[in-house]
C-alpha cells in the first residue's frame, strides 16, 4: 500500500507540467523574428542585385566605346570630367542612399527594436 | 491542418503557418527546453532559438521521424549546447549516490498540509540532466524509447536505465521523508482532486 501509493505521487508528478512559462505572445514573437531575418537577407541581395546592375550598365558603356560609338561615349567622359566632383559626389551619395535604405536602416532598426 | 500541409505551407514562406506550427509545439519546447536549463530568464532566448533552427532547417526535414521527434532533437541539442557553454552539463555518468544527497533536505511535514506532487517535482529539478531529460520525454511528453533515443542519441538500454534509476531515487527520497501520517494527507489530498 505504502510503495503503491509513493508509485502514485511519483508516477502523478511527473506527468505533471513543470512551471516553465512562455509569453503568451511567443509564437508572434518568433514569427516577427523569423520574418526580420529573412528580410535583412532579402534587403541585402537586393542591394548586390542593384549594384550588379549598375556593373553591367558601365559595361554597357565600355563595350558602346571599344566596339560601337566612341565619340557618343567620349562626349559623356568628357562632361564627366569637367564635373568630376559633382558627379563622383553624386554617384556616392546615390548609393549610401541605396545601402542605407535596403541594409543599415531596417539592420540598425532591428537592431534597435531588439533591445 | 495535418502535419505535411502545415510543413509545405511553412516552406512556401506562409508565417502564419509558422505561427500555427510554434503554437502547436512550443509546449514540448518548452518542457525539454525548461526541465534542462532551469532557468526562465533564459528560457525565451533558448526557445527562441531552437525555433529558429526549425524554420532554417524544415526543408532538410524527412519524414523518417514524427515532426515533434524532430522538433524535440532540436530543442535537445540546442539546450544541451547552451548548458555545455555554461559548463553545466555533466558529461560523465550520473552518481546517484551524490545525486541522492543532493536532492532537498525538506521534511515531509513541511507538505503535510500543501502538496506532496509539488515536493517530488522539486526533487526532479534537482535530478542530474541526463536523468531530467528522459523523464521529461518519457513520462511529461509520452515518447517512446526509441524516439527518445533519436531525440538524445542514448542508447535505449541507457534510457530504460536512466529512467529506472531515476524513478528509483525519487522513490528512495519520498520513503526517506514520508511517514504514515503524511501518507494520509496524501489521501486526502488525491481524493480532494
Amino acid at each position: 500500500m505504502r510503495n503503491e501509493e509513493i508509485e502514485n505521487i511519483i508516477d502523478r508528478s511527473l506527468g505533471s507540467e513543470p512551471e516553465y512559462r512562455l509569453p503568451v505572445d511567443f509564437a508572434q514573437k518568433v514569427s516577427f523574428s523569423v520574418m526580420r531575418h529573412n528580410q535583412w537577407k532579402n534587403d541585402l541581395y537586393e542591394y548586390f542585385y542593384l549594384t550588379a546592375i549598375l556593373l553591367t550598365l558601365l559595361s554597357a558603356a565600355a563595350g558602346l566605346y571599344y566596339f560601337i560609338d566612341r565619340t557618343l561615349i567620349l562626349r559623356f567622359f568628357s562632361f564627366i570630367s569637367e564635373n568630376v566632383i559633382p558627379v563622383v559626389c553624386a554617384v556616392l551619395i546615390l548609393n549610401f542612399i541605396l545601402l542605407a535604405d535596403k541594409v543599415l536602416l531596417p539592420f540598425l532598426f532591428n537592431r534597435w527594436n531588439r533591445i | 491542418m495535418n502535419e505535411t500541409e502545415l510543413i509545405s505551407q511553412v516552406l512556401k514562406g506562409n508565417m502564419n503557418a509558422f505561427t500555427f506550427l510554434v503554437n502547436r509545439y512550443q509546449k514540448l519546447v518548452v518542457h525539454i527546453t525548461g526541465r534542462l536549463i532551469q532557468r526562465q530568464d533564459e528560457l525565451e532566448d533558448v526557445c527562441q532559438e531552437v525555433f529558429l533552427k526549425v524554420y532554417q532547417n524544415l526543408g532538410k526535414y524527412r519524414s523518417e521521424c514524427k515532426l515533434s521527434t524532430w522538433i524535440a532533437t532540436i530543442a535537445y541539442n540546442t539546450s544541451i549546447n547552451y548548458l555545455r557553454k555554461f559548463k553545466k552539463f555533466d558529461e560523465v555518468e550520473p552518481d546517484d549516490s551524490s545525486a541522492f544527497r543532493n536532492l532537498a533536505e525538506s521534511k515531509a511535514a513541511d507538505y503535510e498540509q500543501t502538496d506532496l506532487h509539488r515536493y517530488v517535482r522539486e526533487q526532479i529539478e534537482r535530478l542530474p540532466v541526463q536523468y531530467r531529460t528522459v523523464l521529461t520525454l518519457y513520462y511529461l511528453e509520452e515518447f517512446s524509447y526509441l524516439e527518445i533515443e533519436q531525440i538524445t542519441g542514448m542508447p535505449e538500454g541507457t534510457v530504460k536505465n536512466y529512467l529506472f534509476r531515476a524513478k528509483t531515487l525519487l522513490k528512495e527520497k519520498l520513503k526517506s521523508v514520508v511517514d504514515e501520517n503524511s501518507l494520509n494527507s496524501v489521501k486526502e489530498i488525491s481524493n480532494e482532486k
